[in-house]
């Protein structure tokens, strides 16, 4: 499960909107194959972290490295080396995000084809095999809005998964979800999690991190407060991570 | 912001976007270029301005709907004996000048009088009309019968006719028409007191409406006014050219062959309006006016506002979106120029905006042609109004579209064309709807900038035959079935476009 070097290497990461700084130094590394579940209260930074990760947002300072391609945020970044590090990582929305305007197997391939420049009928083959793996065969020509919450999150996923990146970037990716469609989405991430993806995963289902995590990392006012192995989440050290679970699991 | 937030644009326009009008602009240039360039004659190309509306001196023959009348008649014989090759340009008289001025056209054969105001700025040729001023009223009218009975009351005169001079002079109240024929109606329907015009004009709208609900009430002084060519101050060979003809056409006789053939006496010669006899220029019954004229004005409609219409719809989608984009954009400087150029165009006139086009633009050495500059002008326009349109379209697309298409790897044209504006098409659609409307009807206005089309050909005829209610309401009844039928495809358009939406 571990390689000699990490797939990803995130170093000194700040952030501030205006006043407000968010991230005042995050740093962590993730190994390939591995999954790391990023929990912690609303408002801490996590979403943010995801998004520095792909340059939706654009860190102050800090260096980002996904395989090959390096971003040291201490100068702005040139569009090229931005292009190259969103191009490591695919990305699953809260709310999906999903082309409301075109089909299943059109937001599948649109980013192959349009942006890869891959022929279309083979990303039209690997949309459908993805589409099967997701639990989604046969629904290659219906658009976003015919299908319900949980599968319009399971498209997402293949959406992010069609571009073959080496890392796949989850922002609680079942939040939005009514109860009982939960468990079909957290199904196809378990899966990818047993295919060896490299996964980054905002979450609050704390039973499922447990599950499938390797890495855990608790974030709390911009920096991560406690980290490790399943072990912070069954046995955490630090007072603020046992008050937040103890929430999070009075709630669900 | 990160490198992927907001629509900020580095290149607001893309590629696609500009092939289309570039093309369109080509195949019209093949359309309708071709027939300018065909004669290949030595003679020199002298350009006519003339109404083709003021009856018996410029009106197309309801019979062949040839250009004719008596000044056209005049100014072909000097045309051939000057050995000219003419081109007749239509356009409202008080366009005659500016179109002077742009150098679109040459010369005026339109009765213009000789003032000294105009005299002052344009060359004119040996006077071929001698006319005196007459005043019109309302036929139970009995207090106006002199100059002097004016004073305190309101008359219709066309802005730049030397008429409204006179009746001002005379302390008059001005009401401005485009020509003489809505000045008519006026009188009739009390909105004005009188009308200062030409005997023979006035003689032949008698003679040929039958209208008995005016009448001639009097003459207006007993100034005699001098009708002849007008040239601009650069080209005194063309005015002595026309000179010499006008000399030589006098002496054999032509000319006085001309003016009786119109009038029954010799209007080229001094004192000779005194005796003038107006034969009616056309007689047939209204509804054989509605359907000859049915046949033209559809011409108008197909060759004048339709393809208008198109190419200004296509342009002007280009220009909102581009527009709409640099409003979007995090670069200032786009941002203003965008801001700038929408309210100009929405705080202005249409129609003023097509003036400076046509005729303030060549005075800055930007020449264009009546059908590109009509172009031009309503596709700035539709631009302008478009815009704000578009823009909130673009806006109303969720912010997270546009970061989905960002993270699967797109640029900023990529995610606008393929993932954001086919969403606001969708939004946008009905309002750009009714810009669309609007176009359709705005383009009548081009008429103004002497493109043929559907309503000037109903107000040529409306002036030789007076039969104005009909033909202006049979116009109006084309540009309904037109805007109807537009109406029409915007449903299963939006239908189409929101297929995705349950
Ligand atoms: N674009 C933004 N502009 C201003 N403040 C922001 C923006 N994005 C996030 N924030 C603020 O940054 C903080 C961290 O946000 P976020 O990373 O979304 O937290 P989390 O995902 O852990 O809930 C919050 O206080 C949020 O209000
Ligand atoms: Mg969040």
């Amino acid at each position: 499960m571990t390689d000699a070097t990490p797939l990803i290497q995130v170093e000194g990461l700040h952030k501030s909107f205006g006043d407000h700084e968010v991230l005042t130094g995050v740093d962590f590394t993730a190994d390939g194959g591995s999954v790391t579940a990023l929990l912690g209260p609303s408002g801490s930074g996590k979403t943010t972290i995801l998004r520095s990760l792909n340059v939706l947002e654009t860190p102050d300072a800090g260096v980002v490295r996904i395989s090959d391609a390096t971003i040291d945020f201490a100068t702005p970044p040139d569009r090229r080396a931005v292009k190259a590090l969103r191009s490591k990582s695919g990305m699953v929305f809260q709310s999906h995000h999903l082309f409301p305007h075109k089909t299943v197997l059109g937001n599948l391939v649109e980013g192959p084809v349009q942006v890869q420049k891959r022929p279309v009928d083979e990303a039209t083959a690997e949309a459908r095999v993805l589409l099967e793996q997701v639990g989604l065969a046969g629904r290659e020509d219906s658009y976003p809005s015919q299908l319900s919450g949980g599968q319009q999150q399971r498209v997402g996923i293949a959406r992010a998964l069609a571009l073959k990146p080496e890392v796949l970037l989850l922002d609680e990716p079942t939040s939005a979800l009514d109860p009982e469609l939960v468990g079909e989405v957290l199904a196809v991430i378990r899966d990818l999690a047993a295919e060896s993806w490299t996964l980054v995963i905002v979450t609050h289902e704390v039973r499922f991190a447990r599950d499938v995590a390797d890495q855990v990392l608790f974030l709390d006012n911009g920096v991560v407060a406690e980290r490790g192995g399943t072990e912070v989440l069954t046995d955490p050290q630090e007072d603020r991570t046992q008050r937040f679970l103890a929430r999070m699991l009075d709630a669900g | 912001m990160g490198d992927g937030a907001g629509y900020a644009g580095r290149v607001p326009l893309t590629r696609r976007l500009l092939v289309l009008p570039a093309l369109l602009v080509l195949v019209y240039a093949a359309v309708l270029g071709a027939p300018a360039a065909a004669q290949a004659d030595d003679a020199r190309v002298v350009r006519v301005g003339t109404e083709g509306v003021y009856p018996p001196f410029s009106y197309r023959d309801p019979d062949t709907n040839e250009l004719t009348g008596f000044d056209i008649e005049v100014i072909k014989a000097i045309g051939e004996e000057a050995g000219w090759d003419l081109r007749f340009v239509e356009a409202p008289f008080d366009s005659l000048f500016p179109a002077l001025d742009s150098k679109r056209i040459d010369v005026i054969a339109n009765q213009v009088t000789i003032t000294g105001e105009r005299k002052a700025r344009y060359l004119f040729s040996t006077p071929y009309t001698y006319s005196h001023g007459v005043i019109v009223t309302a036929k139970d009218t009995d207090d106006i019968t002199s100059l002097a009975d004016l004073k305190g009351r309101t008359t219709a005169q066309t802005a730049s006719s030397n008429w409204a001079q006179v009746a001002k002079d005379a302390g008059a109240k001005v009401q401005y028409v485009q020509d003489f024929g809505p000045g008519v109606q006026l009188v009739e329907q009390g909105r004005v007191d009188a009308i200062v015009n030409d005997n023979i004009a006035v003689l032949d709208y008698l003679a040929t409406s039958g209208n008995d609900q005016v009448k001639i009430a009097g003459d207006a002084g007993d100034e005699v006014l001098e009708q002849a060519l007008a040239f601009r101050k650069s080209d005194p060979e063309l005015q002595q050219e026309a000179d010499a003809a006008i000399k030589a056409l006098t002496d054999d006789g032509t000319l006085a062959k001309i003016s009786d053939q119109y009038f029954g006496a010799d209007v080229t010669v001094q004192g000779g309006s005194k005796d003038v006899d107006v034969k009616a220029t056309d007689s047939r019954t209204t509804w054989q006016v509605v359907k000859d004229t049915a046949w033209p004005m559809f011409k108008g409609l197909v060759k004048g506002n339709i393809p208008l219409t198109i190419f200004s719809f296509v342009i002007g989608m280009v220009l909102a979106v581009a527009a709409a984009l640099a409003r979007l954009s995090s670069i200032r400087v786009l941002d203003w120029i965008a801001r700038i150029y929408i309210s100009i165009i929405r705080g202005t006139p249409m129609l003023v905006q097509l003036f400076i086009v046509f005729y303030g633009l060549p005075s800055i050495g930007l020449d264009l042609d009546p059908y590109p500059a009509a172009i031009a002008a309503l596709s700035l326009n539709v631009g302008g109004y478009a815009a704000e349109v578009v823009r909130a379209s673009i806006l109303s697309v969720p912010r997270g579209q546009y970061e989905a298409a960002t993270v699967i790897g797109m640029d900023y044209g990529q995610s606008m064309r393929r993932i954001i504006l086919p969403q606001a098409a969708r939004i946008a659609v009905p309002p750009l709807g009714n810009t669309l409307l609007s176009l359709i009807k705005d383009s009548a206005l081009a008429s103004l900038v002497l493109v043929p089309e559907l309503f000037r050909e109903a107000q040529v005829t409306a002036a030789a035959t007076t039969e104005y209610l009909p033909l202006y309401t049979m116009a109006a009844l084309y540009f309904w079935v037109v805007c109807y039928l537009v109406s029409l495809a915007q449903g299963p358009l939006e239908r189409r476009l929101s297929r995705y939406a349950t």
